[in-house]
């Protein structure tokens, strides 16, 4: 189209747009093909061959601000196989919360494999997804600028070189295998960072956390973030550290809180100690002591009935109120020493039953072989199956199709499938589904193949978690 | 298989329905029947007035069934057909080791419940399976009398219909002058109930597919920022012009018969010698569904065809009331497999029908079409040479990106050059795609916007539509 059409279109156009005749403004190669009829259809002519310039003549113009985002890094694992996508896709759209899909895409990277961006993205703020997609998080985050990931080991001078997410997973390497050298870089460049950052960083010190740590966790209790320094006493009483010393009036929240623990006596030959939670008269009361437990250090605690760690653990009686029981699991996982949350540990997996389900609120804190214990004892009493979804930092895809047949697990599993008790029934999607993170690719087949039969539709939405695991093998 | 024909006799909600269901249980309406016995399960593709077939499933157990049709009759009459021919043909029937995934999500959500008799539906009563096959039987007698009579009676109504939907392009050559004389900026503002009126007068005159177009202006007006209606108004208006040009040139062409008033049966366009049959391997770029004012659902797949050197695309539309809530798609994006496509005749062929389906294929990269990287918009500009009263166009775009502009609205660029065109995108676009280069794109190309369908990139083939 030349300029002369272009102004002409331009003014038929405004023309058109208010209303009234445009076939004086037509260029004029146009006005020889509409003229020769009558005003209306010379006008319908004109309106013709501007609709076609505008369709094929006139193209937008790229504007000037067009802005690109850098290109997503590819990752250090292949992509999961494209003809297993729709079974990722199901079980994706059927983990129904964060939790749940991230489960998912642990399996996968368990498994030696990593997700379509398309598929699914960790978050900015992603702080649980496995290492591997440390690029994509900081590329989610990453503001338009120069930085590049670097593959070399972190150091305080390339700091400012490394994004958030590369950053903490390269010094959660290094506090693995040389953690004086990590404290070290945390101490230098993590007083400049801002106090989430700071937070984040020092949290990585639960790595091989050791008495060398003790003078840096110390000097973090003057930090200008009240976050920063309850997560150094932590630290420091997992290392036996005891806290702030309090004056022991009843304004010290660890007097305040052993106030609400009852100290008794059994046994009629060895008269021993017993720690049990006091009944309480109101809510309020209640409220207050879970506060403190989830304030106060284990250490401290102990030490304010003048027994140690161990002792209090073993000395406390479990089964008297389940929700103090939890609270009492959570502050060792939070604040006991190694020593303490085995020991906490072995003694509840030794008692069985429900005492045993605490334990999960200690997984974070287990080694793998832990984990697996107490798993096993779960699925073998089947009693409190529905606890499992509850553990966290488990690993995935080892549990053996051995494990399952062991116990009462399968013979529950038949019962309810083939029941018509919809309540049963969501626990056992629930269960599938956590069945579906845990167990091998073999297990997870014969397992498919077993609730199928036991009338579970073989397309079931709750399988899909096992059906992805089933052909996820290595690569 | 645990069929007899007096289950299927007792199923039937009325003699209709039987009757129905025995037209359709020629093999040659079945593309697709298959059965896992392990699963008590049949299974089929009937292919009906639409151009996806429909997916029928029947439990041989407890004959549950479930079928893809809109037919408010349970079990409607596809159902029925597949149950029959499992009773009277059961070797036509293909065994399959695995069931395919619309099967299930079928048996996903269904409830089994445990086998009753069929309870005689509301005038069921004196329904048989012998008279609805006599009737198959008497239409093959039909006198050549009658058949002389119906034809004339065919030639007088497509008469009528010609000098009706003239009439009606005459209405609406005064309807577009009058927009003009009045003014486009009151057009668009008014557009919906102008639009309306107009339309509704072409249904009352015979052009019923001109005014299920006219009736979407409106929406694809709205579509666009404001500053771009008039334009956009012109574009439509004018696209019409030419459109009722065309027909009164030749209103037997089908092509424009088809945009105009109603369009060809399946077995008008399958017998057309005129009609493109292809036989290829096809992948299923993305859907579009659209819910339309005239309460239909219009369900367009597009299919690429991954045997030709240039893009070649395919139309698979499909008309459904919205009444008749979400189906079930036939086709998922993604899906490959070799097939025979019969092409609605057009200057532009694209509308297609799947004549025969083979089996499906796993996926690969696309071919490397050569790029006319001068001009992406090229199959457009010699799409609308032919036929410019088309409105979406698909196109096969080079390597290009995605990128935002100040608006934080998406455009896509050519890599080769970022300085030449860009096309705006119709829809929010996934963050993630921003940070992924684009080997090739396919998308639909409105004029004003894209929409995009799938496009390859070093992740592999991305889903887009």
């Amino acid at each position: 189209m030349n300029e002369i059409e272009q102004t002409g279109l331009a003014t038929m156009r405004d023309c058109w747009i208010t209303g009234g005749t445009s076939f004086e403004l037509a260029p004029a190669a146009w006005k020889d093909i509409a003229a020769g009829a009558n005003p209306d259809e010379r006008e319908r002519r004109l309106l013709a061959i501007a609709a076609q310039a505008l369709e094929i003549a006139l193209r937008p113009a790229a504007p000037k601000t067009l802005k690109r985002r850098p290109p997503l890094p590819e990752l250090a694992l292949p992509m999961l196989p494209e003809r297993l996508r729709p079974l990722l896709r199901a079980a994706l759209k059927h983990a129904a919360d964060a939790r749940s899909k991230s489960r998912v895409v642990a399996l996968v990277a368990s498994r030696g494999f990593v997700l379509h961006p398309m598929d699914w993205m960790p978050a900015a703020s992603d702080q649980t997804s496995p290492d591997v997609y440390a690029p994509w998080i900081d590329w989610q985050a990453g503001v338009d600028g120069e930085k590049h990931t670097s593959r070399e080991q972190l150091t305080a001078q390339n700091w400012d070189e490394f994004y958030p997410a590369a950053r903490r997973t390269a010094l959660a390497d290094m506090r693995r295998t040389a953690p004086a050298l990590a404290r070290q870089l945390i101490e230098t460049k993590g007083a400049s960072e801002p106090a989430e950052v700071r937070l984040a960083l020092i949290a990585l010190m639960h790595f091989a956390l050791g008495p060398d740590d003790v003078p840096f966790l110390k000097s973090l209790s003057a930090d200008r973030s009240g976050k920063v320094r309850e997560l150094a006493g932590r630290l420091l009483a997992r290392l036996g550290q005891h806290g702030k010393p309090g004056d022991g009036g009843p304004e010290d929240p660890i007097s305040e809180l052993a106030a609400f623990i009852t100290e008794g006596k059994s046994g009629f030959i060895r008269r021993r100690t017993t720690y049990a939670p006091t009944k309480l008269k109101s809510p309020a009361q209640e409220r207050r002591r879970a506060e403190l437990f989830e304030t106060c250090n284990l250490v401290d605690l102990a030490d304010r009935f003048g027994v140690s760690e161990s002792d209090f653990i073993g000395a406390w009686q479990f089964g008297a109120d389940n929700n103090v029981d939890i609270l009492v699991a959570r502050m060792v996982a939070a604040s006991g020493s190694d020593a303490a949350v085995t020991h906490m540990a072995d003694t509840l997996v030794a008692e069985g039953g429900k005492p045993a389900l605490f334990v999960l609120h200690l997984m974070p804190r287990l080694d793998s072989r832990r984990q697996r214990v107490l798993i096993r004892l779960i699925l073998k009493d089947t009693q409190y199956l529905g606890a499992l979804s509850l553990a966290e930092g488990v690993e995935a895809g080892w549990l053996d199709w051995a494990d399952l047949t062991n116990g009462k697990t399968l013979p529950a599993l038949r019962t309810a499938v083939a029941g018509n008790d919809d309540a049963v029934k969501r626990g056992v999607d629930q269960l599938l589904e956590t069945l579906g993170f845990l167990a091998t690719a073999e297990a997870a087949e014969k397992l498919i193949g077993d609730v199928v039969a036991a009338g579970m539709a073989p397309a079931a939405p709750s399988l899909a978690l096992l059906r992805l695991n089933a052909c996820l093998t290595r690569p | 298989m645990e069929f007899d024909l007096k289950t299927i006799e007792a199923l039937a909600p009325d003699q209709a329905s039987l009757s129905a269901a025995s037209k359709l249980t020629r093999q040659s309406n079945w593309p697709r029947l298959e059965k896992n016995e392990e699963l008590a399960l049949i299974w089929g593709e009937c292919q009906g007035s639409g151009s996806n077939p429909y997916r029928v499933v029947v439990d041989t157990g407890d004959h549950g069934y479930k079928c893809t049709c809109p037919s408010r009759k349970f079990p409607c009459k596809h159902t029925l057909a597949l149950m029959w021919i499992a009773t009277t043909a059961p070797a036509s029937f293909t065994a399959a080791g695995s069931t395919p995934e619309w099967v299930n999500d079928w048996l996903g959500r269904r409830r089994k419940t445990t086998s009753q008799p069929a309870a005689p539906a509301p005038g069921a009563a004196g329904k048989s399976i012998g008279e609805a096959s006599r009737d198959d039987e008497s239409a093959v007698v039909e006198d050549a009398a009658a058949i002389e009579r119906r034809e004339a009676a065919q030639r007088k109504r497509a008469e009528d219909t010609r000098s009706s939907v003239s009439a009606a392009l005459d209405e609406l050559d005064q309807w577009i002058s009058d927009q003009l004389r009045l003014g486009l900026a009151g057009f668009v503002d008014n557009s919906s109930d102008r639009c309306r009126r107009i339309a509704a007068r072409l249904v009352d005159m015979k052009a019923t597919a001109l005014a299920g177009r006219i009736d979407e202006i409106p929406s694809r007006l709205m579509g666009l920022r404001s500053e771009e209606r008039p334009d956009a108004a012109i574009r439509e208006l004018g696209k019409l012009v030419l459109l009722a040009k065309a027909w009164r040139s030749t209103p037997d062409d089908a092509e424009l018969k088809r945009l105009v008033s109603t369009s060809e049966s399946r077995e008008q366009v399958i017998a057309n010698p005129d009609a493109i049959q292809v036989e290829s391997l096809w992948e299923v770029l993305g859907e579009k569904i659209e819910t339309r004012r005239d309460g239909l659902v219009s369900h367009s797949t597009w299919l690429l065809d991954l045997n030709s050197a240039a893009p070649q695309f395919a139309l698979l539309l499909d008309y459904f009331p919205a009444s008749a809530g979400r189906r079930s798609n036939a086709f998922t994006p993604g899906d490959r497999f070799d097939a025979r496509l019969v092409f609605y005749p057009a200057r532009q062929p694209l509308r297609a029908l799947v004549v025969e389906r083979k089996g499906d294929v796993s996926s690969r990269e696309w071919p490397d079409f050569g790029f006319d990287k001068a001009d992406p918009l090229a199959a457009h500009v010699a799409h609308q040479d032919t036929a410019p009263w088309l409105t979406d166009c698909p196109v096969m775009l080079p390597p290009g990106a995605i990128l935002l502009d100040d608006r934080g609205e998406a455009w896509w660029q050519s890599t080769d050059n970022p300085h030449g065109i860009a096309l705006p995108i119709a829809d929010t676009v996934n963050p993630t795609l921003l940070g992924l280069d684009l080997a090739a794109t396919a998308a639909l190309w409105s004029g004003s916007r894209l929409h995009l369908l799938a496009a390859q990139s070093g992740f592999g083939r991305l889903d887009l539509s």
